[in-house]
This record gives structure tokens, C-alpha cells and sequence, in this order.
């Protein structure tokens, strides 16, 4: 039995013949191997070896290709759709029932959810030197962040998610309003979602809220204690006049959402908000632009009219106004102008995008390593991103209209900041990548369920499963970014417009062996060299040093340590 | 003619200059006989004033004027594609400043060009004209081989007018036979050796189209220079930078191809790369995209897919790229020729060149590199950079195969961005001088000329 690479807790379950049909080097004969973790398969008989790493996760649809009576070489065998942009097509004998058991297999290790069994998370036995479930702690954050302080409140109201079931268990409130004032706002907010701090800014004390849309309905109706709640927000920051409110949808939407008891804020009910509309699409219209964009680059790209196909899936356009909306967002807290609340309809996808990407502006810790994974567990896992229901983990219903790319939307926005500022932010590309993969892998229970009630009532995870960010935190050097330059507290205001936007081909079009780019990267290898040519001068003149010194003894030891001299002597980008 | 005389008005004060990316600027406005001056306001206690504007007005394209009551506006949209404004104050000011402009930019003439009367002081230069001789690029060639010399046939331009005085040809040929040859050849542009592959000794060439015409003229000694040029390789490619249908059309104007009966061992391709009034209007279009300012987020993409000029980049680094996979990987010899040898040309033989030679990736050996495939073998840049994108001017013969070159280099740089050692900024640099310049290497159309 040959040796495949399997994670501690990962079992094999069956393998089987089959010729995996490439869609850039044609048909290629090998053995498929499926364990409780990943589908992995290795040619027989070619050189190079062909190798398919894929976790189960990934997969979003089996279906069978070809009947019995099929006629045509490898068109009886299997097909299979992937979330990461790509799709796979095994080709088997056509003989007796050879595909009904792999099918059966696949499809119950690749939907375990579907058959009531548990995801691989639950059985992942491995262990790391970091613990990932450690980096993010609500208080401390909070801490960092110089809260609570004295217009702003830690409450406890949300501790058994009595209040919002899709809220975090700590939240920060004006110091103003009471437990009681929330419960009431909670009525006149969808999903109860209230309007909560995200983030402060330390300087001028302006403040990024995020909630969901009033639920104002066709009638027009007006909550005082709403309107109240809002004007002791604005008033939190003593020195501004108008609560800035960005509703992320598309007028039209929001108009349209008051047929189904929503809304947005009216200027009669609110003449101390002023309202903004910043345009971007609901996550069908999202998940329709991702499916276009894969129809143009998998399997192969849309060579003839490359440029006019791209702008017809609109994708780089919704990256394009999320950017927008969160420069937007961001400058107006910067200014001192006004404290801003975000919302959607529902306030976890777009809300949470606009949020965390304009904190990503404003704050440099969320550039670390460490920050943004603080940022994700925050903004995205803790403020319940319906991350089950977006990806649909171990769920054989593809067609889920739920389902919708909005993480990794997300995560491309950050990948054009990276881009644009390339020594700013502590992460690299593969670290963008990564968390991308195990978005989908069910390795790790990062991503798992839709709301932290969910996690801490029904699966304590803490304990069943490992962080993502015990991962990475592990190999923290492969993750890191060897332009980084820590600058604390700069705003960094990308370009949003068409022309600086770049379609992430490294990640979108990374099957294609005839797209990929240099690996690895030459100048951030050329740049690890310099610096462990640096380091290693720097030792020898340590040892120099040392050695003189000792030869002299009356040699003042007043001349700085190497080190010191090192750090004046700072290579800056 | 004098540059006086074009002058309407050589000074006007309280000019405002703005443009984008500038902060508007006031001062004093004058007007050379090759430039165009604004200093500001010296600042207070003596303070030296500010030059805001030192520009060639050699880099003027277009010239438009807006009068207001009692002032004027002068838009410039410049060559290297900035575009710039001057406020003028009284009519009669703008409208003197606007045509003493147009009279001057439109001075055609070479002597009268800039750099005859550029004198910088204080700046130690190097003597760039003579660095990069053809004789030093020949003996790299002729200490590995005995195959090819160097040619002094035409030191008087009297057998090509567009060729330089030195041209490497094969040993086995003389001279009288390339003066048959030339008179085969478009614009006497016989083949000559273009770039010599030290890995396997295989060749590129580079010539005009032969003039078969529609009798399927031959010429004995063409064909005796390229079967020579072959030596020991098996065999060669043309690779013809024309469409078939083109090619076959040329015949009927007296030009044509290298037919296969008198030419075996060669094998033609086709690979039409644009040129002429199409690849402008091609540039036109991108400028258009670029600036307008008004382009709503989602026509972007599609304005740039319909300009093409990304599909010439294209075409040009995929013919690059085959006439290099050919030298390199099939070992064959490449003759570039598109109709005159001047453009598409030696757009394919210089980056067929960096692809394949690292030392043309050098500072050093890229300027060899310009000198020899595009200052010395006759690239017509007077005439090709005498008007950019912006020009209202009926143009003539202008074409941006240069920009397009450049554009290429910068391609290759960003996908192999440790493999130039030169950056953005020279190739930048290059481009505003091919338009205009302070320096003479790009004036005229040829050695000749020069």
C-alpha cells in the first residue's frame, strides 16, 4: 500500500483507479485516494508526477458523467465542482458499477453534514507550538483600543446571547445607554441587531458603528427609542453635529426592503444623521459574478476578448465600490468630522466588510499578523458572518441561494491594499491564500457554523477542534512579508478606481500551470537573502567586537553593541 | 528663418500654469526659441524665483485656446502626453503667446532643433556618441566564429540610405554581391546580421521585403547571402511581421516574398503586427481612455479592450518570443522582415534580443542595444515621433513602435522584475525623448541623415 500524506486523526477510506482528466496536460492514469480529510491523487506511469491535494471541503458538487451505455473514451467517470475556482473530472471503467461506490464515498465524506457525520476538525488530531484560539480575546482588544473609557461601556446584557443570537457576547455601548435603552432598540433593528462599536479612534475619539437596518416597513414607522439611541451615539463624540450613516445597499434595494418590514433611516425621523447610500450589491449578485469570473478563467482563459469578458462578470467593479464605501468610512472618522454607523439589510456581509476594511485603514495593528487575525475573529467570526450558510461546509446542496462569496471578496480587497502598499502590512500573499484554503478545508474550526452562539452553546470548539491561526502562527516566517515596515499609525487610503484594480490572478487563475508567475517570488527572495546577509555581518561584527574588547582591557565598553549601532543604521523601504 | 520672428510675444506676466497633478502656479511667462519659461514670483526677502516650467516647445502637440473676456486660456496637450494650461491675462497676450507657439513647435526643419544650441553647463558628460561602435559588437562575434565579417559597403549610404556605414554580413559574400542584393531588397535593405545566439551559432537577420514584384523576379545573390547566412544550421525561418494577404498583395505593388523554390532551406511565417496610421490611432484611443476623467467604473476595461493597443504589445512579444524559440530551441537561423524594415522589424529583432541575451538586460548593453537595433539600423523616428497622441495635425507618418517597444520592456520587466537592471523610469525617460529632447540621439531618420 503506497504512502499518501495524511494529517494525525486523518483515516484512509477507500482509493481506487482512475484517470484524472487534466484540462491542461490531458488525460493522465492514476490512483485516487480518499480519506476522511482530503481527496489526493498521484499519477502512475508519468514523469513528472502528477499530484491533486484536495480536502473534501472544497468540493461543492459531485455528479456522475456518462451512463452505461456511453459511448467515447473517458466520458464515463465522475465530475466534480469545486469552490476554489476550479473543477475536477475523473474518468473510470466502464465496467459492472465501478463509479456507484467511489460516488456513494465521495459524496458522504464530502458532505458530511448532509449525512449527519461530524467535519475532519472534529478528528484532526495535530498539534502546533501556537494556539490559535488564544489571539483573540474580546477585552483585550478592547483594551488595546483604550475601552471602556468614559462615553463608552462594556455590557454583559448579550452574555447568553439573550439579546441577539447572532451578536458576539461583549459588546461596547455609549456609556449613556442602559441594558434597558438596548433591549428596546433591539425591537426596531433586524436579527436585533443594535448598533454597536467596531472601533474607536484613539485621537479624535470618533467612533465606526455597525448594526442592520431599522425596521421601519412600508408604513414608515419611527422608534424614539432608536432615534434616541443614535443622538446619544452622536453625542458620545462630543465635538460633532451629524451621525454619519452609510447604508451599503443600492438605494433602490433599501427603498425596496421596506416591502419586507425594513429599511433605512429617513431624514424626518433622523435630522441629526445624515444618510449615504454607497451602492453594493447582495450577496446573489455577488455569487453570480464569481460564477462568470470562473466561467472565464477555469479551465482555460478567455483568451480572445480577455479584457471586455472580465468586465462583464462586474467582479473588479464590486471590488471597486467596497473599497469605495470603505475609504469612504474610513476618511470620514479619520477627518474627526463625525462618528459613522454601517449598515446593510442584515448587518454580516457587506457591513462587515465595509467595517473591517476601514479599520484596516486605520489602524496599523490590524496589518500585523496578529492584528488581522484579530481583525477576521472580530468583524467576521464573532459579529456572525453566516459563514456555514455563505460556504455551505460539508452541505451537498449546491444550489443554496444562500450561498454567496462575500469572505473572499473580502479578502481580494485586501490583496489590491497589499498591492498598492506593498510595505504596510506585516502578511504576504501566501498568508492571504491560505487563510482562502482552509476557508473551505473544515481542517479547522475557524470558519465553522454562522455565530459564536452556535460555537460556544452546541460545540464547544475551543476544545474539539484547532485554530486556523495555530497554523499560521506556527510558521509565522512563511507567512511574513519581508517588506513590512512598521508604521504606526498611518492611514492608508488605496486607489479605488478601475485602473489600479488588478484581478488577483494568482489566486483566481492559479490551476493554470501557464499563468503561474515566478515561484517564489524573485525580489521577496532576493530581499530574504540581503537581510540574512545583513544578519549574518551583524553577528560577525558582534564577535568582532567581542574579540576586541577582550584584547584591550582598559577599552571602554561605551561604544554601543552592534545591535544598538544596528538599529540607527535601520534599512528602510 | 529666425526664431524671432515667430515670436509674437516673447514675455507676459501674471501667467497662472496649472495641470494635473500641479498646484497652479502664478509668475512670468516667457518665450524662447525653444522653450517655454514660467518662473514665479520670487518668494519675499530676495528669495530666487521658482521655475515652475521649463518646457520644450518641441513637445507641444496640440495647441487650443479659450479666450474669456479680457483673458485667455491656453491648453497644451504635450507630446509625452501631459497636459498643461496657461491662464493668460488679455486677449491679445493669449492669442500672440497661442500662435507663437503653434509657429514654433511646428518648426520642422533638424538643424533648427534644440539640441544644436542645448550647451549645458557645469555637467560632465560621457561621449555617448561613441559608445556603442558596431566594430565592438562584431568582435564578440568574430572571436567565435569566422563566419561572418564586417562590411564597409556602404560608408557613403550609397547602397542602403537607411543602413549605417557598418553592417556584418557573411564572409562568403562580397561586396559587389550585397550591392545586388540590395537592389533586391525595399529601400536597399539587404539582410544583415542583427543578433549572433553564442549558445548554438545560430543567427537573426534582418532585412525589407524582397522585391519579386509580380513577375516572381529572383535575385541570384540574395539567395547566396541568406543560404550563406545559414552556414551549418539546418534550417531558417522568415518570420514575416505581415499578414499572408498582405504579403501576396505587396507583390502587385513590386514587392512579395522569398518564394520556397529559390529559398529551400526556409521556412516562412506570418505573424502581422500593426503599424502605421492603425497602431496611432490605436495610441490615440488608449490616451482617450486614459484621461478621460468622466469614464464610469464599468466601461474602463472594455474602452482599453477596444483601443487593442494591449493586443499589439501582445503580438509584438509573442513574434518576439517564437523568433527567439526558434534561435534557441529549434536551432534554426530567422530572417525579420515585415514590408520596409523599419518598424515591425526591428520592434521583433530588439526583443527577440533581451529575451535571449541576458547582457542586453545590462544598463549598458540595453543602450547597445537602442543604438544598434533602432538609432543605427534606421528606425525613422523624425518622422515617426513628429507628432504623439494628442495632434490635430493631418498626420503623415507617425507611428508609435517605439512607445510600443517600450511597452514591451516594461511587460518583461514586470513578469521577470529581477531580470532588467534598469527600471520604469529610464524607459520613461526614453519615451519623452524620442518625442523631444535636449539631446540629439533620436533627431533624424538615419545614420545618413545624421
Amino acid at each position: 500500500n503506497e504512502e499518501i500524506p495524511r494529517l494525525p486523526g486523518e483515516t484512509r477510506v477507500t482509493d481506487k483507479d482512475v484517470i484524472y482528466m487534466c484540462p491542461f496536460n490531458g488525460p493522465v492514469k492514476g490512483r485516487v485516494y480518499i480519506t476522511n480529510y482530503r481527496l489526493y491523487l498521484r499519477s502512475v506511469e508519468t514523469d513528472p508526477v502528477v499530484v491533486l491535494n484536495v480536502p473534501l471541503g472544497v468540493i461543492s458538487r459531485i455528479e456522475k458523467m456518462g451512463g452505461a451505455s456511453s459511448r467515447g473514451e473517458n466520458s464515463y467517470g465522475l465530475d466534480i465542482t469545486c469552490k476554489d475556482m476550479r473543477n475536477l473530472r475523473f474518468a473510470l471503467k466502464q465496467e459492472g458499477h465501478s463509479r456507484r461506490d467511489i460516488f456513494e464515498v465521495l459524496t458522504k465524506h464530502a458532505f458530511p453534514q448532509s449525512h449527519n457525520l461530524p467535519f475532519f476538525a472534529f478528528a484532526n488530531e495535530e498539534k502546533f507550538s501556537e494556539n490559535g484560539w488564544m489571539v483573540y480575546n474580546p477585552m483585550c482588544e478592547y483594551r488595546r483600543q483604550g475601552l471602556p473609557n468614559e462615553r463608552w461601556r462594556v455590557t454583559f446584557i448579550n452574555e447568553h446571547y439573550g439579546l441577539c443570537d447572532t451578536y458576539p457576547s461583549l459588546l461596547v455601548v455609549p456609556y449613556n445607554a442602559t441594558d434597558d435603552d438596548l433591549k428596546k432598540v433591539a425591537a426596531f433593528r433586524s436579527r436585533n441587531r443594535i448598533p454597536v462599536l467596531s472601533w474607536i479612534h484613539p485621537e479624535n475619539q470618533a467612533v465606526i458603528m455597525r448594526c442592520s437596518q431599522p425596521l421601519v416597513g412600508m408604513s414608515g414607522k419611527r422608534n424614539k427609542d432608536d432615534e434616541r439611541y443614535l443622538d446619544i451615539i452622536r453625542e458620545a463624540n462630543g465635538q460633532i453635529s451629524k451621525l454619519t450613516i452609510y447604508d451599503a445597499r443600492p438605494n433602490v434595494n433599501a427603498v425596496a426592503n421596506k416591502a419586507t418590514g425594513g429599511g433605512y433611516e429617513s431624514e424626518d425621523a433622523y435630522p441629526n444623521a445624515e444618510l449615504f447610500f454607497l451602492d453594493i450589491h447582495n450577496i446573489h449578485v455577488m455569487r453570480e459574478s464569481l460564477k462568470k469570473l470562473k466561467d472565464i478563467v477555469y479551465p482555460n482563459v478567455e483568451e480572445s476578448h480577455w479584457l471586455s469578458s472580465l468586465e462583464s462578470t462586474h467582479w473588479l467593479e464590486h471590488i471597486k465600490l467596497v473599497l469605495t464605501g470603505a475609504i469612504q468610512v474610513a476618511d470620514k472618522v479619520s477627518s474627526g468630522r463625525s462618528s459613522v454607523l454601517v449598515h446593510c439589510s442584515d448587518g454580516w456581509d457587506r457591513t462587515a466588510q465595509l467595517t473591517s476594511l476601514a479599520m484596516l485603514m486605520l489602524d496599523s495593528y490590524y496589518r500585523t499578523i496578529e492584528g488581522f487575525e484579530v481583525l477576521v475573529q472580530k468583524e467576521w467570526i464573532s459579529f456572525g458572518h453566516k459563514f456555514a450558510s455563505r460556504i455551505g461546509h460539508g452541505d451537498k446542496n449546491h444550489a443554496d441561494a444562500d450561498r454567496s462569496p462575500i469572505f473572499l471578496q473580502y479578502i481580494d480587497c485586501v490583496w489590491q491594499m497589499s498591492k498598492q502598499f506593498p510595505t504596510a502590512f506585516e502578511f504576504n500573499e501566501q498568508f492571504l491564500i491560505t487563510i482562502l484554503d482552509h476557508l473551505y478545508s473544515c481542517r479547522f474550526g475557524t470558519f465553522l457554523y454562522n455565530s459564536e452562539s452556535v460555537r460556544e452553546k452546541e460545540v464547544s470548539q475551543a476544545t474539539k477542534t484547532l485554530s486556523l491561526w495555530s497554523l499560521i502562527n506556527s510558521e509565522k516566517s512563511k507567512f511574513t512579508n519581508p517588506f513590512y515596515t512598521k508604521e504606526l499609525n498611518r492611514a492608508l487610503y488605496p486607489v479605488a478606481s478601475m485602473r489600479h484594480l488588478e484581478l488577483w490572478v494568482n489566486y483566481y487563475i492559479r490551476w493554470n500551470p501557464r499563468i503561474r508567475q515566478q515561484q517564489p517570488n524573485p525580489v521577496e527572495q532576493r530581499y530574504m537573502e540581503l537581510l540574512a546577509l545583513r544578519d549574518d555581518y551583524m553577528r560577525r561584527l558582534e564577535e568582532l567586537q567581542i574579540t576586541n574588547n577582550s584584547k584591550i582591557p582598559n577599552s571602554s565598553a561605551s561604544s554601543a553593541s552592534p545591535s544598538q549601532m544596528m538599529s540607527h543604521v535601520q534599512t528602510h523601504f | 528663418m529666425e526664431f524671432a520672428e515667430l515670436i509674437k510675444t516673447s514675455r507676459v506676466e501674471s501667467v497662472v500654469l496649472a495641470g494635473a497633478g500641479l498646484p497652479p502656479a502664478r509668475g512670468t511667462l516667457c518665450i524662447t526659441s525653444h522653450h517655454l519659461l514660467l518662473s514665479s514670483r520670487p518668494g519675499g526677502a530676495g528669495a530666487a524665483a521658482t521655475v515652475e516650467l521649463w518646457l520644450l516647445i518641441r513637445n507641444v502637440d496640440a495647441v487650443e485656446k479659450r479666450l474669456c473676456g479680457s483673458s485667455g486660456t491656453i491648453t497644451l496637450r504635450c507630446k509625452d502626453l501631459r497636459v498643461l494650461q496657461l491662464e493668460i491675462p488679455g486677449m491679445e497676450e493669449c492669442l500672440n503667446v497661442a500662435s507663437s507657439i503653434e509657429a514654433l513647435s511646428s518648426v520642422d526643419s533638424l538643424m533648427m532643433m534644440y539640441p544644436f544650441f542645448y550647451r549645458p553647463q557645469g555637467l560632465r558628460l560621457e561621449d555617448g556618441w561613441h559608445l556603442f561602435p558596431l566594430e565592438r559588437f562584431f568582435q564578440c562575434i568574430a572571436a567565435q566564429t569566422n563566419q561572418w565579417r564586417l562590411s564597409a559597403v556602404n560608408k557613403d549610404f550609397s547602397t542602403c540610405p537607411t543602413y549605417p556605414p557598418a553592417l556584418i554580413v557573411p564572409a562568403a559574400v562580397d561586396d559587389g554581391a550585397l550591392r545586388k542584393a540590395a537592389r533586391f531588397r525595399h529601400g536597399g535593405r539587404f539582410p544583415v546580421l542583427s543578433y549572433y545566439h553564442r549558445k548554438n551559432g545560430t543567427v537573426m537577420l534582418r532585412s525589407g521585403q524582397p522585391l519579386t514584384g509580380p513577375n516572381r523576379k529572383r535575385c541570384p545573390e540574395d539567395e547566396l547571402l541568406l543560404a550563406a547566412a545559414l552556414a551549418q544550421a539546418a534550417r531558417g525561418f522568415v518570420v514575416d511581421t505581415r499578414s499572408l494577404q498582405a504579403a501576396k498583395q505587396a507583390r502587385m505593388g513590386g514587392g512579395g516574398t522569398e518564394p520556397k523554390s529559390a529559398y529551400p532551406r526556409w521556412k516562412r511565417l506570418h505573424r502581422p503586427l500593426e503599424r502605421g496610421r492603425p497602431l496611432q490611432e490605436s495610441f490615440v484611443r488608449l490616451v482617450d481612455a486614459c484621461n478621460d476623467a468622466s469614464l464610469s467604473m464599468d466601461r474602463w476595461l472594455s474602452r482599453l479592450e477596444s483601443s487593442r493597443w494591449l493586443s499589439h504589445v501582445k503580438a509584438a512579444l509573442s513574434t518576439a518570443c517564437l523568433a527567439a524559440q526558434c534561435l534557441e530551441r529549434e536551432e534554426a537561423c530567422v530572417l525579420v522582415h515585415g514590408a520596409e524594415g523599419t518598424d515591425t522589424t526591428l520592434l521583433v529583432t530588439a526583443l527577440a534580443q533581451l529575451i535571449l541575451d541576458p547582457s542586453c538586460r545590462t544598463l549598458a548593453g540595453f543602450q547597445g542595444l537602442l543604438e544598434r537595433e533602432w538609432i543605427q539600423a534606421g528606425h525613422p523616428f523624425h518622422v515617426r515621433c513628429a507628432r504623439s497622441a494628442y495632434s490635430h495635425a493631418r498626420l503623415k507618418q507617425e507611428a508609435p513602435l517605439f512607445l510600443l517597444f517600450l511597452d514591451c520592456v516594461w511587460q518583461l520587466g514586470r513578469q521577470f522584475p529581477r531580470s532588467l537592471e534598469f527600471g520604469e523610469r529610464l524607459l520613461l525617460a526614453l519615451f519623452d525623448s524620442a518625442y523631444a529632447s535636449s539631446y540629439g540621439t533620436f533627431l533624424g531618420n538615419n545614420e545618413k541623415e545624421r
